[in-house]
């Protein structure tokens, strides 16, 4: 089993990568534990998101990069 | 629980609703405080109508900042969003109804549900939904599934207001001429129109009574104060004896003002036209201060600096203090045995450092749960509830037939247009003339279907804006 990540201490500016193989910075965490607000920087399977931000849900996120 | 019209009756959980209010004999049901059923049904027709306090604008100041309030028994959020907009909605994930905000108050971007995820914006929009493309194929709409909104809401001088009526009359209609008296409460000491902010801090507590006792004590009991005497023995108040500065009411004309056609009601006082009163001599900084707005507000209100505003309830759960303390305080109801009491304390944004702070240490000694003088009323309203509970106590009603039948001596307004139901109590001491008219409004929450019917004043009644005194306060009218 993969080491669960919390959430709360992730910072802003921190590279995470998704299950879905994209990577993305966070730009604001509203440290619910639940969300992060990030910006895409790569993404493989939908390019289309590369330079949009989203919010994305805990439970998407693969691992802290940086 | 039933609101039935059989037999032409209006009737709440079996109870004819003019019996249990029977305002000709001047007579209070004890079943309207202690009954689950008639509990039930003032959450429905009574706190789901009315407008209601949320909090201050002044504890919300920047984008993302939120306070968690109550209406009724409702837990909602009050917030300003990322345009500085402000919102009021219900504190329940509209997925599976779990709270999305646990916390008293702060800031945030985002309202998440620990449940299972869902995540609102500050201005209520579903913005997150876990596996949204997977789960539910992308066609979940959104836009049907924001956080639920109060269809009103009101900024009234930095106080938030709101119903869940979207049928409710404007928050100023709602106030008729009682809002004359408001402004007492939300405008500057000096009455130059500056703003008002609250001190950090609300003060919560449980009172184990039900939620009428303290609105109809603040309503206009002028009656009570002997369950004050030892906090007066104390002398703590800010000049060194009694609880508060009233050498401002010796010698004033003592009135009483109800609104029974919208349930509000106050006590004040209109001084003769003399000089300044010295108010506030433990220190010589706030005494000078409050000298200094003095005289400003003579400049201000011209012939109103006479009026001196007392306690008062907003109908049904706002009460308040305005002058000392300057407090707010509402009554939320919990269940026909108990409320939560949350109080706010009010200041001049601009008074010094040095103000604010005596006044914060005088404001806390007064009133909330370590307040000396709260202390007195808590007892009494424990105790009166508790000893109201028994199958034969409640069987014999409540008296408010003080001044009942009884002219009330005439007085010089000196021009002032005195809005609602004017009584001077000044030789008789006090009335319950603002009781009964508190409990006339009750019942006309528990019988009205809808605020055509309780919008009575459109159809030509009292609208509480016409000028009564002395005796011609109460031709035609049973308070």
């Amino acid at each position: 089993m993969a080491e669960v990540i919390n959430l709360i201490t992730i910072a802003e500016g921190a590279r995470i990568s998704t299950i879905n193989g994209a990577t993305a910075e966070v730009v604001n965490n509203p440290k619910d534990g639940v969300w992060v607000f990030a910006k895409y920087l790569t993404s493989p399977e939908d390019p289309d998101l590369v330079g949009s931000e989203d919010m994305i849900f805990a439970q998407d996120i693969a691992e802290v990069l940086t | 629980m039933s609101n039935s019209h059989a037999n032409g009756s209006h009737r709440a959980n079996g109870h004819s609703i003019a019996d249990m209010v029977d305002l000709a004999s001047g007579t209070v049901s004890r079943e309207i405080f202690v009954n689950e059923d008639i509990y039930a049904q003032e959450q429905e027709q009574l706190f789901a109508r009315a407008w209601l306090f949320v909090g201050h604008e002044s504890q919300i100041p920047k984008p993302g900042d939120f306070f968690v309030s109550c209406m009724g028994e409702e837990s909602v959020i009050l917030c300003r969003d990322r345009e500085s907009q402000i919102h009021v909605f219900l504190n329940s994930c509209t997925h599976r109804g779990m709270k999305v905000c646990r916390y008293d108050e702060g800031n945030t971007p985002v309202f998440s549900c620990p449940y299972h995820g869902w995540s609102f914006a500050t201005d209520g929009k579903l913005a997150g939904v876990p596996y949204f493309k997977d789960a539910y194929k992308g066609e979940l709409d959104k836009s049907q599934w924001g956080l639920i909104e109060v269809p009103q809401l009101r900024n009234y001088k930095g106080t938030v207001w709101a119903t869940w009526d979207k049928d409710a009359p404007s928050f100023e209609e709602y106030l008729g001429g009682y809002r004359t008296y408001l402004d007492f409460l939300l405008d500057t000491w000096d009455g130059a129109g500056g703003e008002t902010e609250v001190f950090g801090g609300i003060e919560k507590w449980v009172i184990p009574c039900n939620w009428k006792f303290p609105s109809e004590n603040f309503v206009g009991d002028r009656y009570h104060n002997i369950s004050h005497r030892s906090v007066d023995l104390v002398g703590a108040g800010p000049s060194g004896s009694g609880r508060r500065d009233t050498q401002e009411r010796v010698g004033a004309t003592a009135l009483d003002f109800s609104f029974p056609e919208r349930g509000h009601g106050t006590i004040s006082f209109l001084r003769p036209n003399d000089g300044p009163i010295p108010s506030y001599q433990h220190s010589k900084i706030v005494s000078d201060y409050f000298a200094h707005c003095e005289n400003e507000r003579r400049k201000n209100y011209g012939k109103w600096s006479r009026f001196i505003p007392g306690p008062g309830t907003v109908f049904p759960n706002f009460s308040y203090l305005p002058r000392q303390p300057r407090t707010i305080a509402v009554w939320h109801p919990r269940s026909p045995e108990s409320h939560e009491a949350w109080r706010w304390f009010l200041v001049d944004k601009n008074a010094p450092a040095e103000v604010k702070e005596f006044l914060r240490k005088y404001y806390i000694s007064y009133s909330g749960p370590a307040g000396l003088t709260e202390q007195d009323d808590m007892e009494n309203w424990n105790y009166a509830h508790n000893a109201s509970r028994g199958a034969i106590a409640r069987r014999y009603p409540y008296n408010y037939q003080m001044g009942m039948g009884h002219d009330a001596p005439s007085f010089d307004a000196d021009g002032l247009e005195l809005p609602g139901l004017v009584r001077n109590v000044t030789v008789a001491k006090a009335a319950e003339q603002n009781q009964r008219g508190f409990y006339s409004r009750w019942a006309d929450f528990l019988r009205a279907s809808n605020w055509d019917e309780l919008a009575s004043w459109r159809n030509g009644h009292s609208n509480g804006a016409k000028f009564h005194n002395g005796a011609a306060a109460r031709a035609g009218s049973a308070l």
